[in-house]
């Protein structure tokens, strides 16, 4: 009994002493604890996420030849479709650049896409957060746009050697500007996801949208990236305007709901785009800031 | 063991004494239990909701919000004066006190070891390290700012935004007045993001580029937020900026939304942020309207003062707006016009332009230049800016403020007064040679000219000064004067409507006072000596003491054209306005006697001194007049135009004011007429469209 009693006391002066030291110790172990978790749980992440991909392997190996060769008879329809508008945007992203050149417009960022599955996601921060199968090791970096088609996903926050943390669209800590289908001229909104529970729609905030606004008749309005933040390519589509346009309480200013342009829900694949110069964002939020902010100077 | 005192360790006193004692002292205890219970319910009973409220101001504040300000319309519905979204970088001074504390201890050790320092001021290394913390996160704000992401093909149109380094760092002396006065709200380190500096206002694309690079870019959750508030926008810049004013900062904000009564404020410590209020022009006379209800924040306070928790909010109610009586198109076309009018250098001459519905007396343009851009006073006037509008003039609205001789324009008058008073008739016919005598002096026909015989008509069509020094001099001043004040000419006007309940007495601010309608009296009261013929032969041509605003002479056009004696003219638009106009009354010339008035006035546009206004397809009525005036102790000319268009059907009246300079030759006609006629451009082409 008392040996017992004895046990108990020295484990829970074990665990002070733990917490005490955990709380003394510098922030710098501390990241690094928690990147070591990070990393020591990816190979376990990516295992679940290909075992997925596997069971939906051998699910479309069990369907019919006949249904098999009409998704193909689809596909090579699509991809001709495609291949012709490949051309006609060839052309058109030529006239584009001398245009550009012939006015001495800025270029516009460049990137470089690189296509990730989607590893996991919590049902916590299921409209937050979801984890991505590529890293550090493929290019990626923290602040990177993530986006399906011209539709955008969310943003790239942390990046571990060979997964990455995305922030969605609908999450409260994601936050871009946009412009407006049928603003004219189009003057730069707010948007910033919305806490939501995971049985619900996630959507997004768009504030600070001009009170002479009104969304174009018969249809639902676009919200659509300014490519002026440095971060999002320009014409991304971020979402569409629900149940309409409100005013605020002091009334100068109209607010809106928006929903994903790309249903989060059922999301398997993204595109991340790596800006080809990192970001004056990015370069803050290394830990070395202030020597880069003095070298960029 | 034996009990040595042979007591029973447990026994009470036996002694009478002790026993009292303990007597008193238990009573004693129960009254003091007593009196402390009944203390306690007493507070908690009685004296709790009082003990709440002196809680409440010690743990609490309220923080006054202020409102976006009413929009302003001109008469067709187009917005001239709007609000914008000012977004502001603020830092919260409660999220940073770690950093200050750090940089503090960092800065208090380099002062230990540093051996020429003798005795540390640890406030003044306090406010330091406050300094730095801060100008280092301005510094990385500015870094999000200004990067290029492109880097290899720097854009010619880089950044347009202020290098100048006061933008770019803290002042100490605002921080110090930040935590002196209102620690309690976020300290702004820019002001207005997309316009820093209002001085330097950057192009709207490269307003937007610089929020959305804040936005995207800076890392969030910190100590520095980003806010947007509305702030005024004149968005055609310096049109119409004498009637529309200006604003300037004030913590003294309207009143609060209705529920802010609900709870009982009235003892909390209250903290305001800066709002604006109108210091000029409709901005000022009709502040209550356009500013709009307060919103409000109910703060727990830390014991350092700072902000704690929000636990309830009320947002502002912006403003009502306004509809002016002003057209846009025609105000601009004034503007243009008076810009157009310029001296030897090149520089546009001071003057002032107004014209009015005839029949309503709505003000459709009032131009004064030289003039100045409320843009530029949104977020504060800078010392050069208020100095350079002020060498030239600029502040004063030249059409309400301004007082002139009206010179030959003031003729109508003599006409009238002669007529009505039998001096003349409208066929009598006067000789009018070069000059008159009157006393010992030859009071001179201008250009020296004898222009024969001349009747009403053609005194009008010709300005002719002899035959109005003859029909004054009969007339004499009394008469004169009388006549000039049954016009108005020295009233006050835009007094505000009694139906609107604003606590401006006129429609725009400051209205001059000091109008001059000369009699005997007068010039005896300013101890000018004794009226003489000389005086009413000056009057009579509308020199000598006359002094009268752009606007009184606008309202006499419009009185001849309607066949009355006043217009009352407003600045605000109401479509339903009956035309009725305060005091007024007919003229009181039989139809002869009006018909040569306003024949002469069209034939002074046909033939007259006035062609240089002329349109095809209008016909005007016009009066011009050259008065003389001193400008810097030497002799300079104020150039007229008074009139009302269509002379057939009138519509619309105006008059037309410049300063000349004195190496200028400055002509009623030649140097006035062309203003009023794009006045009356401007009002065609707004007809045509109706």
């Amino acid at each position: 009994m008392d040996n017992n009693r004895q046990g108990a006391k020295a484990s829970i002066i074990a665990l002070i002493v733990f917490i005490g030291l955990w709380i003394t110790l510098p922030s710098t172990i501390r990241r690094l604890n928690k990147e070591a978790f990070s990393e020591f749980q990816a190979p376990a992440i990516q295992l679940l996420s290909k075992s997925r991909d596997l069971a939906r392997y051998w699910e479309l190996r069990s369907r019919s030849t006949e249904d098999l060769i009409a998704a193909g008879r689809d596909l090579a329809r699509i991809n001709a479709t495609l291949e012709l508008k490949l051309h006609a945007m060839e052309d058109i992203r030529k006239e584009n650049l001398r245009l550009r050149e012939m006015l001495r417009y800025p270029n516009s960022t460049e990137y470089l896409t690189v296509v990730a599955r989607v590893a996991t996601r919590d049902t916590s921060t299921w409209w937050q957060r979801m984890l991505i199968r590529k890293g550090r090791n493929d290019g990626i970096r923290p602040g990177c746009p993530v986006v399906f088609g011209n539709r955008v996903v969310g943003r790239v926050t942390t990046v571990h050697l060979n997964i990455s943390e995305v922030e969605l669209v609908t999450s409260p800590a994601f936050r871009c500007t946009a412009f407006l289908e049928g603003d004219d001229p189009p003057r730069i909104v707010h948007v910033s996801g919305v806490a939501s529970n995971p049985f619900t729609t996630g959507r997004a905030k768009v504030s600070i949208i001009q009170a002479d606004y009104t969304p174009p008749a018969g249809q639902v309005a676009k919200v659509i990236t300014t490519g002026l933040g440095g971060v999002f390519p320009t014409g991304l589509i971020l979402g569409t305007l629900e149940g309409g346009v409100t005013q605020t309480a002091q009334g100068n200013l109209k607010e809106a709901y928006m929903v994903p342009s790309k249903n989060l829900d059922t999301i398997e694949e993204v595109s991340v785009l790596v800006p080809k110069y990192p970001t004056a964002g990015e370069i803050l939020m290394s830990p070395t800031d202030r020597i880069k902010l003095e070298e960029f100077k | 063991m034996k009990n040595l005192f042979n007591e029973s360790p447990h026994s009470t006193p036996s002694d009478p004494l002790s026993r009292v004692r303990i007597n008193f002292l238990f009573i004693f205890f129960i009254a003091g239990f007593i009196y402390i219970t009944a203390g306690l319910a007493y507070r908690q009973l009685v004296q709790a909701n009082e003990i709440m409220v002196q809680s409440d101001n010690q743990i609490k504040r309220v923080v006054i919000r202020p409102p976006a300000r009413g929009k302003i319309y001109d008469r067709h519905g187009y917005t001239i004066v709007d609000n914008r979204v000012r977004w502001s970088v603020k830092a919260d001074i409660l999220s940073l006190q770690p950093e200050f504390r750090q940089e503090y201890l960092s800065l208090i050790r380099k002062a230990k070891s540093d051996p020429t320092v003798l005795k540390i001021n640890y406030d003044a290394l306090g406010e330091q390290a406050r300094l730095n913390v801060l100008n280092g996160w301005l510094d990385k704000i500015w870094f999000v700012i200004d990067a290029n992401t492109d880097k290899p093909k720097r854009s010619k149109t880089a950044s347009k935004l202020p290098t100048n380094r006061d933008e770019r760092t803290v002042n100490r002396l605002a921080l110090r007045k930040h935590l002196t006065e209102s620690r309690a709200l976020k300290f702004i380190l820019i002001t207005d993001l997309a316009f820093p500096g209002s001085e330097n206002a950057s192009d709207p694309d490269e307003a937007n580029r610089t929020v959305a690079r804040f936005i995207e870019q800076f890392p969030q959750g910190g100590p520095i937020s980003l806010e947007s508030d509305m702030v005024r926008s004149y968005p055609y810049s310096t049109m119409a900026a004498h009637v529309l004013g200006y604003i300037r900062d004030s913590t003294d904000l309207p009143p609060n939304v209705d529920d802010f009564t609900d709870l009982n404020f009235d003892n909390l410590q209250k903290l305001r942020y800066t709002g604006k209020r109108g210091a000029a022009g409709i901005e000022q006379t009709f502040d209550p309207i356009l500013s709009g209800a307060s919103g409000w924040e109910l703060w727990t306070k830390t014991s350092s003062g700072y902000n704690k928790e929000l636990l309830r909010s009320s947002e502002p109610r912006q403003g009502s707006s306004i509809n002016l009586s002003l057209d846009i198109n025609i105000q601009l076309a004034a503007e243009e016009a008076l810009r157009a009018i310029k001296d030897s250098t090149d520089n546009p001459l001071p003057g002032a332009a107004v014209m009015l519905d005839v029949n309503t007396g709505e003000i459709l343009a009032m131009a004064s230049q030289p003039t100045f851009d409320p843009n530029q006073l949104v977020n504060r006037i800078t010392n050069k800016y208020y100095n350079e509008i002020e060498n030239q003039g600029g502040w004063l609205n030249r059409a309400t403020q301004g007082q002139y001789a009206p010179g030959s324009t003031f003729k109508i008058i003599t006409a009238i007064a002669g007529m009505r008073n039998h001096v003349i008739d409208w066929d009598d016919i006067l000789e009018c040679g070069t000059s008159f005598r009157v006393g010992n002096r030859d009071f001179p026909e201008h250009g020296g000219e004898a222009f024969g015989s001349v009747d009403v008509e053609k005194m009008l069509t010709i300005s002719s000064n002899v035959w109005n020094y003859r029909v004054g001099l009969k007339l004499g001043p009394d008469l004169l004067a009388k006549e000039a004040r049954r016009f108005g000419l020295d009233a006050p006007l835009l007094r505000m409507p009694p139906s609107l309940s604003n606590p401006s007495t006129t429609e725009l601010p400051y209205p001059t006072n000091r109008l001059v309608i000369p009699d005997p009296a007068y010039k005896l009261r300013i101890g000018a000596g004794p009226w003489n013929a000389g005086d009413t032969a000056n009057m009579s041509i509308g020199q000598g003491y006359t002094l009268t605003t752009p606007l009184h002479m606008a309202c006499l056009a419009a009185s001849v054209a309607r066949n009355e004696t006043r217009t009352t003219p407003t600045i605000i638009h109401d479509p339903n306005r009956d035309g009725r106009h305060e005091g007024a009354t007919s003229i009181g010339l039989n139809k002869d006697q009006l018909e040569a008035i306003r024949s002469g006035m069209k034939r002074c546009v046909e033939e007259g001194t006035a062609r240089s206004m002329q349109i095809e397809g209008l016909t005007i009525a016009a009066k011009t007049g050259t008065s003389e005036y001193f400008k810097n102790g030497e002799k300079a000319h104020l150039a007229w135009v008074i009139g009302y268009a269509p002379a057939d059907n009138p519509a619309v009246a105006f008059a037309v004011l410049i300063e000349g300079q004195l190496d200028t030759s400055t002509w009623g006609g030649k140097t006035a007429g062309p203003v009023a006629k794009a006045m009356l451009e401007g009002w065609l082409q707004e007809n045509d469209k109706d």
